[in-house]
């Protein structure tokens, strides 16, 4: 673990095979995460964000999904050389996850307090009572009130905040190096999903874990990221600090989706838009991706453009940068 | 009664005076009481000018999409009452009625589940034309066409089904069906929120740029501030079935009086990683609308909450004139 670098992916490939060809959801990606820092992946539906989360925790749908290429390195050691009942132990205590929807990621046959403890109960040998203490700290942890009486709820008795952060307390209660956020704030109000990001912050000083936020909203990326890795058509087409990001997007795909999102703080009568439409993974145009909906597009977007490194920590793919930099 | 903003004096397309939609809560099958009520909008008014955008914005319960419905005579209200073009919809004519329905017309969030996936994209685009009007099948197919160039897809697109589309373009499906009957309003329901970053833009523009062409008007319900700033003329901030907050935007969000809209520009998130925003995070979460709190209903949570919040209902007025709000911090200025 040299530098604190818990997570380093390199050139990972995971590709569906369908009876109408091969779908390259997630095509030669790589980055790396250190510990207590927070990357963002942004990307829209389909671009492969989702789907390189599914990879890291080994859970990409099979028989049509496969891992055809790459490494995932977490904490020193290749996650692609693990077994089944080894990465089930390590997605329980190394890495965990917090989904879209808490709804569909509690059981709802089963009280809150029932599911912290089964999964405290895991790696333990202690009583049922200890247990259950650690559980009720658990829920204060997270800021539920009264998390005594909240403990024999079902979750159709919590609301939509209240669920994200049990899921959130479960994810936590093993205490993972890694947190992967996919999208965890979607279903909240403007309100609660501020509560909630700030609790995550709170919870990520108090125990030094990464976190990956899997998001389409530059916002949460703003309010919570320090690096920004941006995916199109299954690549990483732009990587760098935040700051550096917001101020010089190097990718035009970058540079044009920073310019069409509403300011709030400022009037504007016509917003720059992208034209035309996410290209559909089964059908990709052949060399860059995004170069139909390019306005910088020239003769050598037919061709794959390669990483070019514009500055410490700034990667874009884009052949504009080829000789500039 | 309440006096048309900005209108010059002119009679608004939709004035809502004191509406009110109050579901009763029953227990039993056979020996059916009612235990209370749920108050979903409780006595808002505003009006929508001709050619201009009314939002309302708010989370999720506080009313928007109810009021909505009232607005496009899905449910009548049971209190107060809608004025369309001056004349108010309780006293609709048969033929008042076949008018309305035509000039009123809705864009709803999700254009995977609000377009029929076994109609084609003629008969989905047409089906409001051929419902209000007569027309030839000349005619019709024409329109379509004519439609669907205006909303940026292509006379082709006609023969195709729905799932040959992306989200951006169903939703422009979507907006040419609202469109075919040549509305004066129509009611946007989150109309790019499902829709992904790179396409929301697009959207915007083209309504924008529709309401331009067409003279229409919009109201639109929304939840992003930053997109309500870009489309809106008015925007009421609605909390537990209330209006509590009105201006126009660039007042609203520069100078923002109630409490809870300025919560709601403090949660909404940055533009820019160094663009630090005054923090108001709110404690707890809405209540129920069947038990609301007493006095004004946003007392449980508000940061500045004063002894007669919770006893005294604050009185809906001017602040300034065109900024209205309903927040006891501004009564002592005279109205």
């Amino acid at each position: 673990m040299a530098d604190g670098v818990i997570l380093k992916v390199e050139d990972l490939r995971t590709h569906f095979f369908t009876r109408s060809g091969v779908v390259k959801a997630v095509d030669g990606i790589s980055f790396e995460l250190r510990q207590g820092e927070t990357l963002g992946i942004v990307g829209e539906s389909g671009s492969g964000k989702s789907m390189t989360a599914w990879s890291i925790l080994g859970l990409v749908p099979k028989p049509a999904g496969r891992i055809v290429g790459g490494n995932i390195i977490f904490q020193g050691e290749n996650l692609l050389e693990k077994s089944p009942g080894e990465m089930r132990e390590i997605r329980g205590s190394g890495i965990c996850m917090v989904m879209q929807d808490p709804l569909t990621s509690l059981n709802p046959v089963f009280t809150v307090g029932n599911q912290i403890i089964e999964s405290l109960a895991m790696d333990s040998r202690e009583t049922r009572r200890s247990l259950r203490k650690k559980a009720v700290e658990l829920l204060a942890n997270v800021r539920i009130p009264a998390p005594e009486t909240r403990l024999t709820s079902y979750p159709h008795q919590m609301s939509g905040g209240m669920r994200q952060r049990v899921v959130g307390a479960i994810a936590m209660s093993r205490s993972p190096s890694l947190l992967i956020a996919d999208e965890p704030t979607t279903s909240l109000d403007a309100t609660i999903q501020l509560q909630y990001l700030k609790l995550l912050k709170d919870i990520q000083a108090q125990t030094g874990a990464a976190i990956i936020f899997i998001t389409h909203d530059f916002g949460i990326v703003a309010r919570m990221c320090d690096r920004v890795a941006v995916m199109y058509a299954g690549k990483m087409v732009e990587q760098a600090g935040v700051e550096r990001l917001f101020d010089h997007p190097a990718h035009p795909y970058t540079e044009a989706l920073l310019k069409s999102v509403p300011d709030l703080d400022v009037d504007v009568d016509q917003l720059p838009s992208i034209e035309g439409q996410p290209p559909s993974m089964d059908d990709l145009p052949p060399g860059c991706a995004f170069a139909p909906r390019c306005p910088y597009a020239f003769e050598k977007c037919g061709e794959f453009p390669p990483e070019f490194v514009i500055d410490v920590g700034h990667t874009s793919l884009c052949w504009r940068h080829d000789g500039a930099a | 009664m309440v006096q048309p903003d900005g209108a010059g004096g002119s009679v608004p397309l939709i004035n809502a005076v004191e509406l009110k939609q109050h579901y009763p809560v029953t227990r039993g099958v056979v020996l059916r009481k009612t235990i209370g009520v749920v108050k979903a909008v409780d006595g808002i008014s505003f009006s929508i000018p001709e050619g201009q955008t009314y939002s309302l914005v708010g989370e999720s319960g506080c009313g928007k999409t109810t009021t909505s419905r009232m607005i496009l005579m899905a449910e009548p209200p049971t209190d107060g009452e809608v004025h369309f073009q001056g004349k108010p919809m309780n006293q609709f004519t048969a033929e008042d009625k076949r008018e309305f329905r035509a000039s009123v017309q809705a864009v709803f969030q999700d254009p995977w589940s609000s377009l029929n996936p076994r109609m084609r994209v003629d008969s989905i685009v047409s089906e409001p034309l051929v419902t209000h009007q007569r027309v030839t099948k000349q005619e019709v197919k024409a329109q379509v066409s004519e439609l669907l160039e205006v909303v940026g897809l292509h006379a082709f697109h006609a023969e195709r089904y729905p799932h040959e589309f992306s989200g951006g373009q169903r939703q422009r499906i979507a907006i040419a069906r609202a469109l075919s009957t040549r509305p004066k309003l129509i009611v946007l329901d989150e109309p790019v929120s499902a829709l992904d970053v790179s396409i929301r833009a697009q959207i915007l523009n083209l309504l924008k740029q529709l309401q331009e062409s067409y003279h229409l008007s919009y109201l639109l319900i929304a939840h992003n501030l930053a997109t309500v700033r870009y489309m809106s003329h008015r925007v009421g901030v609605m909390y537990l079935g209330k209006i509590v907050e009105e201006a126009a935007p660039t007042e609203l969000f520069s100078n923002p009086l109630h409490p809870y809209t300025k919560a709601l520009i403090s949660a909404s998130l940055p533009a820019h990683p160094r663009q630090q925003r005054e923090e108001i995070v709110l404690i707890g979460e809405v209540p129920s609308p069947f038990n609301p709190p007493s006095g004004c209903s946003f007392h449980p949570r508000c940061p500045f909450v004063m002894d007669h919040c919770s006893t005294d209902d604050p009185i809906y007025r001017d602040s300034t004139p065109g900024h209205k709000v309903s927040c006891h911090l501004y009564a002592e200025r005279p109205a």
